[in-house]
């Protein structure tokens, strides 16, 4: 006899995020290893593009890109490793079986991975742009942090919808979920503008590039971080629209997608299919 | 029984040519036969093609589209450095994908095979997967970007032994990444992701190595990679490119090279043996460390 108290409908869901959330934000933690791994590796690369301008007599401000790049390098990499490839890691540990009985369903196990994910990764974040504005003496000037935050929560919820729409696309691969996860490293680093303005890619090139949220998002940041010495790509309140709509679309779009991969990968037999 | 009247040197050559041949081509496979050969030569490409152009535009920015050596820096490095990647880090990989993967490290390692011959091949095939991102870059660089990649201008010869050169130094620090991989308790696989970021800032591979400071120049001193990219650099672009080493004739790269790659080979050798007896004392050899 279990002591927790069965549960229905939103507390069960609300549970089962908890539940899911816990390792990724307690458990994670216990490893220090991986908390090495999370801040180090991206300050590491970090560091090297900071280097590369400093050999180019690039301005203060490219300092403070990069190092926000970094930190973002940080919820890209978890959004691609912990969300849209997990159920790959799943299968070869034999969770996603369990995933698949339990009474909440799969959308609350993704959303428990997203919000430990989320929580797990700001930390990494801000270790990230502490350390590395403290190496090289970067100063920012937030004029507006209500904005700031603003778009900060809205991309995070566009990033997580879209992890979560890779996370069924990926439930149908194997091994290939593995090496597309990889593959989506330094083109979506470049096509975002991760160590540059992404204003330098002209128009089109950027507007293609903003179905990444991240996109639209480090450049609203960096406008609001340095104002007056940005290029912007696009103004302010039109990014931000775009990013909500970006974060509407994604959730629509990964609630569709989830229930059709299930389905498809139910019916072909892939939900086990470890290699 | 031709094979009995070799010397027993040369059976034992054709005995390790033979695995390493065999572990090329498993190597191969794994590395390739996830997909159609067209997505798998545009997920080779894609990275090392994506890494160029971040550093391109990082410089297009700051020159506002002016042209200079840094541009040819740029390119050789990010050209070359999937090597250190894919043989490096892939033998590592490999051996970790084997322990935990796929759990054939047992099946393997107790063949009546040499080992180290077996890593070889394995980090070989990785290597082969990097040289049409290499090609890709270095095309990009003289037909996109124009970087001076003059055939006329080029010390070929000198590219050449630098290549092979480099390609020993990567298997041999790939030796010690195995070796390290083997006694860690956590996590090994991603150990050798680290080891390569750690390289990727000190071995002068996106900026020369004059602009850090001095102690970890002194570093990147130590690690053959920094001197086979200088000499690639030297080789392929003659005079148009920044120097990590301006102080040093093209000579003197090549010997230094020479001689750092000969350290770190009996260093790979040795830190292996010593590795691997350790993890068969320890019974740790196939060990799962959390893959």
């Amino acid at each position: 006899m279990s002591d927790a108290t069965p549960a229905r409908g939103l507390l069960r869901t609300l549970r089962a995020i908890l539940g899911r959330s816990y390792p990724r934000i307690i458990g994670a933690n216990r490893d220090k290893s991986w908390l090495f791994y999370d801040t180090v590796l991206p300050l590491l690369g970090t560091i090297a593009f900071v280097y590369v301008y400093k050999a180019l007599g690039a301005p203060e401000r490219f300092v403070g890109y990069v190092i926000m790049g970094g930190a973002t390098v940080a919820f890209w990499m978890n959004v691609m490793w912990s969300m849209a490839a997990q159920f790959y890691w799943d299968k070869q540990g034999g969770n996603l079986e369990l995933y698949m009985v339990v009474p909440c369903g799969i959308p609350a196990i993704l959303l428990g991975m997203s919000f430990g994910g989320f929580v797990g990764t700001v930390i990494r974040a801000i270790a990230i742009v502490a350390i590395g504005s403290l190496l090289f003496n970067v100063n920012y000037s937030v004029s507006q942090w209500p904005v700031f935050l603003l778009v900060f929560g809205i991309a995070i919820v566009a990033l997580y919808g879209l992890g979560v729409t890779f996370a069924s696309l990926f439930l149908m691969w194997g091994r290939e979920a593995w090496h597309m996860a990889n593959l989506f490293m330094e083109p979506v680093f470049f096509l975002s503008g991760f160590y540059f303005p992404v204003r330098a890619l002209g128009f089109w090139a950027g507007m293609g590039a903003s179905l990444i949220p991240l996109t639209l998002a480090l450049d609203a940041m960096r406008q609001l971080l340095f104002p007056g010495t940005h290029p912007p790509f696009l103004p302010l309140g039109t990014e931000l629209g775009i990013l909500a709509g970006l974060a509407l679309m994604f959730i629509v779009l990964a609630r569709f997608l989830l229930k059709k991969m299930e389905y498809l990968a139910r019916r072909e037999g892939r939900l086990s299919l470890r290699f | 029984m031709e094979a009995a009247n070799r010397p027993r040197l040369a059976n034992g050559l054709a005995h390790w040519w033979r695995t390493v041949r065999v572990a090329y081509w498993l190597g191969w496979q794994v590395e390739s036969n996830w997909t159609d050969p067209l997505l798998f030569f545009i997920y080779s490409i894609a990275r090392p093609l994506g890494g160029a152009l971040i550093l391109v535009f990082m410089y297009l920015v700051v020159s506002r589209g002016g042209q200079g050596d840094l541009l040819g820096f740029f390119v050789i490095g990010t050209a070359f450095w999937p090597f250190v990647i894919a043989g490096m880090m892939g033998m590592a990989w490999g051996i970790i994908s084997d322990r935990e993967h796929w759990k054939t490290l047992k099946y393997v390692y107790t063949a009546p095979i040499s080992y180290r011959a077996y890593l070889v091949g394995r980090s070989l095939a990785q290597a082969t997967s990097a040289t049409a991102a290499t090609a890709i870059t270095l095309l990009f660089g003289r037909w996109v970007l124009h970087i001076p990649l003059h055939l006329s201008t080029m010390d070929i010869p000198y590219a050449l032994v630098s290549f092979a050169l480099g390609m020993t130094s990567i298997m041999a620090l790939g030796f010690v990444v195995v070796s390290a991989a083997m006694s860690i308790s956590g996590e090994a696989w991603r150990m050798p992701e680290g080891v390569g970021a750690a390289l990727y800032l000190v071995c002068g591979a996106i900026f020369p190595v004059t602009v850090l400071p001095a102690v970890l120049q002194d570093v990147a001193k130590a690690f053959p990679l920094t001197w086979w990219l200088e000499a690639m650099r030297r080789g392929l672009l003659g005079d148009n490119t920044v120097r990590s080493f301006p102080w040093a004739s093209d000579a003197r790269v090549l010997v230094i090279l020479a001689a750092l790659t000969a350290v770190w080979v009996a260093a790979g050798v040795l830190i292996f043996s010593y590795a691997e007896r350790r993890a068969r004392v320890l019974g740790i050899l196939d060990r799962e460390s959390g893959f």
